[in-house]
């Protein structure tokens, strides 16, 4: 028989409730026998009320001011007994100064929402205007752990072995042509595995998907009268929640359980899942924006402030989270301990890092506490810890971030030497035999490895692939800017016509130059990520900064997979050649080689000769490895040719029962890869103009 | 609307005939009745929903609930659900739990 517990029984009895004095940990809400505990903590202020509201009810089911001897420290918490799980929903009163010079602004006026809120309702499905007169916006709710996760655990495949694919929930199956049932959704994903799976890619990252408001500064584009969002959603609400307009069951609050079915079957496509997590700034704004949660809470201690008490603004959008306050720490490591734990995520990309390194006053930290406390933490030690090593406050760190043999990076300097190589700039030669081996001026000097540096040529910021070799200059009219939004610096090249053109020759240029850079990243070390949609072409018309457009600019046109199939099957065909090929995969920056040979050696048209002067525009690379598996020499060769005229390379020798076999050729307009290639018995090829061509060294047949 | 239930015992089973809305109002009464049941005893359970139109959260929970009491090798069967209530389980992975027939005839 099942006993009783008779050691948690109401002590009071509050405004019609039955409470008694709660737990202060963990924060948030919590579940005990016969009731919810929950704990909140405000360093200056002065008397906390627990607000209660039926889900379906616009008023409050009662008022629980929570007496001061339910206080520890700075955390009031509060056991209440028979409330309905499936229905509460609440919020804080909290009273105290309010003082913005000495950087207070408490108003007990305002219902804020728990800081720790694991659901949100309020915004439970995309794109419906909220009712701007409710006084509480965004309503915590309680989450439930009954999800079947039948075995599933993370996934821990090596840094070096990962193809990472960016995308973003709603763009990427919004489009009717994306053929799926629950459109722009996590179900939406989930009917896309198998797509992904045949694509060849191993993890995901999904931009923001913690609750943010879609309404925020949202307006209406004074030319074209369409409505424009905070699309993107870098700008959180809540950070423990995931995006209900993003969950087709919304509208019934099962967000937790249609996110966990996506991570669950992601994971049992042998796909991880990495989150786009956002914590240098929130949705709060600055001294004109609203008080969510924080700014009511303890605003001096989660925000950066001036010592007039306005917000510091590294960015670039209002305020910026006091990442470096041990509080603010904690609620971050909570945080992505909860998302590893509870939701199984695989690793995270942090918005503007660098900003996580700075001290409360903005200054860099020699010895970040929060990176280091990410870095070691128990929890997070398997997983993918990413920075965006820069921020908006002029702060540009890859290479320099605060690593802890943790963290691996964004690496700007990839994207920016691969565009500007690939159209041909001058004197990149140098770098660009950098990038290839996984940036050792910029890792290995302090003991990282290939793996640290995410190699990328384009992401959700700037141009799509097809952009940037359709486009010069950025087309942001879209976003109601007058075009002045977006960055200036892409290092794209049009290719002979700005934007869409009839022309066959632009077009198959186009064409090859992004086949040359699917090919010169995915023969790179260090981890290989694409953007979504480049695999076939997806275009945003020459915008390169559409975080406010929830339209077609945005969203994956999938008629584009079946016009582009070539380039979609050269996508996949490198994305299987990578996997099959360890050398290209090697993650240390001493490895011995293979086959007697260098583990990667630099070539041009002669072998082992590079010309490395300001009009050199030839690069090739020779990887190696001993592949034990398979009792052989792994090898690769790659010949870059980014001039404008054919040239001729000669191939470097193999050991003894090799020969070279040609696998793909980009300037080979008919059948730019090779699915059965035969031993090539040329000393040498010629390389088209602009064209990229990929060897292997197979045992010969004897 | 108001929700009925009406229970029946078989030989091994317990069938729960369901007619009206589950939602956040009446859940409740379909957990208080399937927590009387001798859930950690009981082979089979089937729970005829060709009289509801809507399943809230709350009254999935209820059913998940119910089947995370039962043994193992039980079996709970959802009976004509509508179309909706069977694309929401699917799409939030309740599905796993249940299994899905048009008719009692199917079992």
């Amino acid at each position: 028989m099942e006993f009783e517990r008779i050691d948690n029984l109401p002590t009071d009895t509050i405004a019609g409730f039955r409470v008694r004095p709660g737990k202060p940990l963990p924060f948030g809400v919590s579940s005990v026998p016969g009731g919810l505990n929950f704990s909140v903590y405000t360093s200056a202020g002065t008397s906390c009320t627990l607000v209660v509201y039926s889900r379906s009810e616009q008023v409050a089911l009662g008022e629980i001011r929570v007496p001061d001897h339910y206080r520890i420290g700075d955390v009031y918490s509060i056991v209440v007994y028979g409330l309905d799980y499936e229905d509460v929903e609440y919020g804080f009163r909290i009273d105290g100064p309010f003082a913005p010079e000495e950087g207070h602004r408490f108003n007990v006026d305002n219902i804020l929402m728990d800081p720790y809120a694991r659901v949100l309702s309020g915004r439970d499905e995309w794109g419906v205007e909220p009712d701007w007169s409710k006084a509480y916006q965004y309503r915590s709710r309680v989450a439930f752990d009954d999800f079947d996760w039948e075995g599933d655990s993370p996934l821990e495949i090596n840094d070096a072995d990962l193809v990472v694919y960016e995308m973003h929930v709603r763009s990427f199956t919004q489009s009717d042509s994306s053929g799926v049932k629950f459109k722009g959704t996590y179900a939406g994903i989930t009917e896309k595995i198998p797509y992904l799976k045949s694509l060849g890619i191993n993890a995901v990252e999904l931009m923001p998907i913690f609750e943010f408001d879609e309404f925020e500064n949202s307006r209406i584009h004074p030319d074209t009268g369409e409505r424009l969002y905070n699309y993107w959603g870098y700008s959180t609400v809540a950070f423990f929640a995931p995006k209900a307009g993003f969950a087709a069951s919304g509208k019934f609050g099962m967000q937790v359980d249609e996110f966990k079915q996506l991570v669950k079957e992601l994971h049992k496509a042998g796909i991880e899942v990495i989150l786009d997590v956002v914590f240098n700034h929130t949705a709060e704004g600055n001294e004109r924006g609203p008080s969510i949660s924080f700014k009511g809470l303890d605003n001096k201690i989660y925000y950066m402030l001036t010592p007039d008490g306005y917000y510091f603004n590294f960015s670039g959008t209002g305020n910026t989270l006091n990442c470096n306050n041990p509080v603010v720490r904690n609620l971050v490591l909570d945080c992505l301990r909860y998302w590893a734990s509870e939701y199984h995520i695989d690793g995270f990309r942090f918005d503007l890092a660098s900003i996580l390194g700075r001290d409360p006053w903005g200054a860099p930290l020699s010895n970040p506490p929060l990176l280091e406390s990410l870095a070691f933490d128990p929890i997070l030690s398997s997983c993918k810890l990413i920075a965006e090593a820069w921020d908006a406050g002029g702060l540009y760190q890859v290479g320099t971030f605060p690593a802890f043999g943790r963290w691996s990076e964004w690496n700007g300097k990839y994207r920016d030497t691969a565009r500007k190589y690939l159209k041909g700039d001058e004197a990149q030669v140098g770098e660009m035999a950098q990038r290839v081996q996984g940036s050792p001026d910029l890792y290995e000097w302090n003991g990282r490895s290939p793996a640290t540096s995410i190699n990328f040529i384009t992401c959700h910021d700037g141009f799509t692939l097809a952009d940037l070799v359709s486009f010069n200059n950025k087309h942001n009219e879209a976003n109601g800017e007058n075009n002045c939004d977006g960055g200036d610096d892409n290092h794209s090249w049009n290719c002979g016509a700005e934007g869409w053109t009839e022309d066959i020759g632009v077009r198959s240029l186009r064409t090859r130059q992004s086949m040359n850079a699917l090919s010169i990243l995915m023969t790179s070390r260090g981890t290989p990520m694409l953007l979504m949609g480049d695999e076939f072409g997806r275009s945003q018309h020459g915008n390169n900064n559409a975080y406010c457009i929830d339209s077609p600019i945005s969203w994956v046109d999938w008629t584009l997979l079946d016009n582009n199939k070539q380039l979609f099957d050269l996508t996949q065909a490198l994305i299987h050649f990578r996997h099959k090929h360890p050398c290209l995969r090697v993650n240390s920056f001493s490895h011995s080689g293979g086959g007697g040979m260098p583990s990667c050696s630099f070539h041009g048209r002669t072998p082992w000769q590079v010309d490395w002067s300001a009009e050199s525009r030839q690069l090739a690379w020779l990887m190696t490895c001993d592949d034990a598996a398979h009792g052989q020499m792994d090898a690769v060769y790659v010949a870059t040719n980014m001039a404008h005229y054919a040239t001729w390379f000669d191939l470097p020798g193999l050991p003894e029962g090799y020969s070279w076999s040609l696998c793909f050729n980009t300037g080979d307009s008919v059948s730019p890869h090779m699915n059965n290639p035969a031993p090539f018995n040329e000393n040498g090829i010629l390389v088209g103009e602009r064209s990229v061509v990929i060897f292997n060294a197979s045992p010969r047949e004897t | 609307m108001a929700l009925s239930i009406e229970m029946t015992q078989g030989d091994i089973h317990v069938t729960l005939t369901l007619s009206g809305d589950v939602d956040t109002k009446t859940a409740p009464e379909l957990l208080s009745k399937l927590t009387a049941l001798e859930l950690h005893a009981l082979e089979q359970l089937r729970i005829d929903l060709q009289g509801v139109e809507f399943v809230s959260s709350a009254g999935l929970r209820a059913i998940i609930f119910a089947k995370q009491k039962m043994p193992h090798s039980s079996s709970l069967y959802l009976v004509g659900p509508s179309d909706q209530i069977v694309e929401t389980i699917t799409k939030t992975g309740l599905a796993q739990a249940v299994v899905i027939v048009q008719s009692t005839e199917e079992i």
